[in-house]
């Protein structure tokens, strides 16, 4: 290098790409927003243990109505680790959630599946979910699973239960997964606990995180905060995500919808945090327009993006890992609105910094999961993972010298400099790039066809690592203790 | 006089309820009758809301003030209406099931069936076969709606039909189900007359099934 000696000052380095929605003072005002919302209106809770954890933990309780002392809310703010960290099932710790480190999966509990063979719109069955850990496994953007679609050829009020299993006897990655109340998640934890072979274990190096949604605005159900401190009181992660829609269960402005997002989250927070002090929570999350003409929760719309950048905002400023939305669509079909809608949402969605990305599987507003979107979407991750990596600029990068040495005129292929750096540019897998005789010649394939093609080549081939036989028997135990109760239910009924 | 219902309409399609009031007074004052404000003035202007709502001309909250506005009227004319017969497209009883509190879509269907001219019974959320069954008994309804957005409280849904066969009330009121996890297929397998997947066609539905 040709430079002279230098020291510098106040240089500054754009390590990756900036965005920001919200400002410092901007996030403060949602979040007193919301502390305002709590303080001030509360929240109505339906659960009889809640109800007791928040009278005696110092909330003003009255019948169903919680009041929260800004006090007590901000102490559980405090109180929540800032970073959660997910092992893979053999315990390599992968995902580190804080920061701005961004992780994408899919999504949770469709009802109906988009069948990659077929291009069926159907009823999801166990077999789907195995499909989805499988493909989960192989695609390299997609850091954890989720269940693709709640499977319906089980028995109805234990196909949390059967999606779990299929899950973890499919894939090493973390699973992130939802329940229908507590008896079902001490199902799940106890699968996952043998699989790392004690509770004690899975407590230390979690490979799963618990999800529970509630309902928006300041309502929360009984199943909802239950399971809330079922994982507080159980030390496993767990996302508590309201799934609040502007203009119908929150305020049509954005801001006003986050503060309904926020408060929401914080009632269970609080109820974790009075539990267990130090219990790890997840901010949720799904965040988006009402459409006011067909009243769908949109899951292509701009705003979801930008709400869910907002809101993890706001969870950066209160130091909790955050759970957002992204590579999902309204469309029903494989087609063109899907990749607008996919592609700008992730893109948004990585901007923002968001820990983990959930739902890059969901079309048709979240009704339907497909298998295809998502390893149409482990690409774009691909693509905006590019984005995020910035540009470098030191002396190597500049490359000054290269330049003198090739000089007007030349071209750099034949440079060791180009060598060294050209496997930097990002390679597409699904992307077509080729000349129109090429592309011709490989049968003029769409983007679509591609992707069949692909995720079909997935689910015939992909041999995700196999668990042991005696954990697959202890986990077949469990699924088959929890049929036995339920079945003992119905009978009692 | 035929201003009355001109203004009367437009203040429906406007959503201004003190306006619609207004006009109502001042509509009965002149001696206008009851049955003709509803039919010439507030219906007529909820079909116009309905027709533009279909279109795209119109969005939800637009057609919940219309709808509020028109029952702001509704108020005013309907202690008039004694020894009169009150126009009602029919009566329906609406409720979200037994283990599910998610409403809002359920809300919204009782206010599409309400502008559209319906007697609507809400039985809020958490409604079992019980429920349903004392309110059939009680308000007799023409149709009976159930919603779920839960794929296990959807079940639930087939226990109340179960119910009105075994008090032999199932063939004195038409059952629709809808609610995100529920499909026209899930409707035709639990027993259910009708299934709608928005709000708007379900008033379809029940104009259908009670014509």
């Amino acid at each position: 290098m040709t430079r002279s000696q230098y020291v510098r000052a106040n240089y500054q380095v754009n390590a990756t790409p900036q965005f920001h929605v919200l400002s410092e003072h901007q996030c403060e005002d949602i979040y007193y927003g919301a502390l305002e919302a709590l303080e001030r209106t509360g929240a109505e809770v339906h659960s009889q243990t809640a109800l007791r954890i928040f009278r005696e933990g110092g909330c003003r309780v009255d019948g169903n109505r919680v009041r929260f002392p800004a006090r007590l809310v901000e102490r559980a703010v405090r109180s929540t680790p800032s970073r959660v960290v997910i092992s893979d099932r053999e315990g390599h710790r992968s995902m580190f959630l804080e920061g701005n480190n961004v992780y994408y999966g899919p999504g949770p509990t469709n009802t109906y599946t988009l069948d990659p063979f077929t291009g069926e719109r159907r009823r999801p069955k166990k077999s789907d979910t195995v499909r989805a850990g499988i493909v989960c496994d192989a695609l390299p953007n997609i850091a954890y699973a989720m269940d693709n679609g709640t499977p319906m050829d089980v028995t109805p009020t234990l196909a949390d239960v059967h999606a779990f299993q299929a899950l973890v006897e499919n894939t090493v990655k973390p699973i992130i997964h939802w329940g229908f109340g507590i008896e079902q998640y001490q199902d799940i934890v106890d699968m996952a606990a043998a699989v790392t072979g004690s509770l004690e274990e899975l407590q230390r190096n979690p490979f799963i995180i618990l999800y529970s949604e509630s309902s928006p605005p300041l309502r929360h159900s009984e199943e909802a905060i239950d399971k809330a401190i079922f994982a507080a009181k159980t030390d496993i992660p767990v996302i508590y995500t309201p799934c609040t829609f502007s203009g119908g269960v929150a305020p049509a402005t954005m801001a006003g919808s986050l503060v309904i997002s926020v408060a929401d989250f914080l009632v269970g927070l609080v109820a974790g945090q009075l539990v267990r002090e130090g219990a790890s929570f997840i901010m949720g999350g799904l965040i988006s327009t009402m459409d006011m003409s067909s009243s769908i929760l949109s899951y292509g719309a701009t705003e979801l993006s930008l709400l869910s950048a907002g809101l993890t905002d706001v969870a950066r400023y209160m130091k909790i890992p955050m759970f957002s939305t992204g590579g999902c669509t309204d469309s029903k079909v494989i087609d063109v609105q899907m990749g607008i809608e996919a592609a700008f949402s992730i893109l948004i969605a990585g901007l923002s910094g968001a820990n983990v990305v959930h739902d890059c599987n969901y079309m048709e507003y979240g009704a339907t999961g497909s298998l295809e979107l998502m390893v149409m979407d482990d690409e774009i991750i691909g693509m905006v993972k590019k984005i995020l990596k910035g540009i470098e600029v030191d002396d190597e990068h500049l490359a000054v010298d290269v330049i003198d040495a090739v000089g007007p005129g030349g071209h750099f292929l034949g440079e060791m400099h180009t060598m060294a750096h050209f496997r930097d540019f990002w390679a597409p897998t699904l992307i077509n790039r080729l000349r129109y005789d090429g592309w011709k010649a490989e049968g003029s394939k769409t983007m679509g066809q591609r992707v069949r093609e692909k995720t079909q080549n997935i689910i015939n081939t992909h041999e995700p690592e196999r668990l042991p036989k005696d954990v697959l028997h202890r986990i077949q135990e469990v699924v088959d203790r929890a049929e036995a109760r339920e079945a003992a239910k119905k009978i009692s009924k | 006089m035929s201003n009355y219902f001109g203004d009367l309409a437009q203040s429906v399609i406007a959503g201004r309820q003190e306006q619609v009031k207004e006009l109502t007074r001042q509509a009965l004052d002149a001696g206008t009758g009851p049955v003709e404000i509803i039919n010439q003035g507030l219906i007529a202007g909820m079909n116009v809301v309905g027709a533009r709502f279909k279109v795209g001309q119109m969005f939800v909250p637009e057609v919940l003030m219309s709808a509020r506005a028109m029952n702001g009227g509704m108020e005013l004319v309907k202690p008039l209406l004694v020894g009169q017969e009150l126009p009602s497209a029919g009566k329906v009883v609406l409720g979200t099931v037994k283990g599910d509190l998610h409403d809002i879509g359920k809300n919204l269907v009782g206010m599409m069936l309400e502008s559209a001219g319906f007697t609507v019974v809400n039985l809020g959320v958490d409604a079992g076969p019980e429920k349903f069954l004392q309110a059939i008994k009680e308000h007799k309804p023409g149709v009976i709606g159930m919603s779920a957005l839960l794929t296990t409280t959807m079940l639930s849904m087939k226990d109340t039909i179960e119910v009105l066969k075994e008090e032999g009330l199932r063939n004195k009121v038409k059952v629709i189900v809808g609610g995100a996890p529920i499909s026209q297929d899930f409707a035709e397998e639990i027993g259910a007359d009708g299934f709608a997947p928005d709000a708007a066609s379900a008033t379809d539905l029940c104009k259908k099934l009670l014509a």
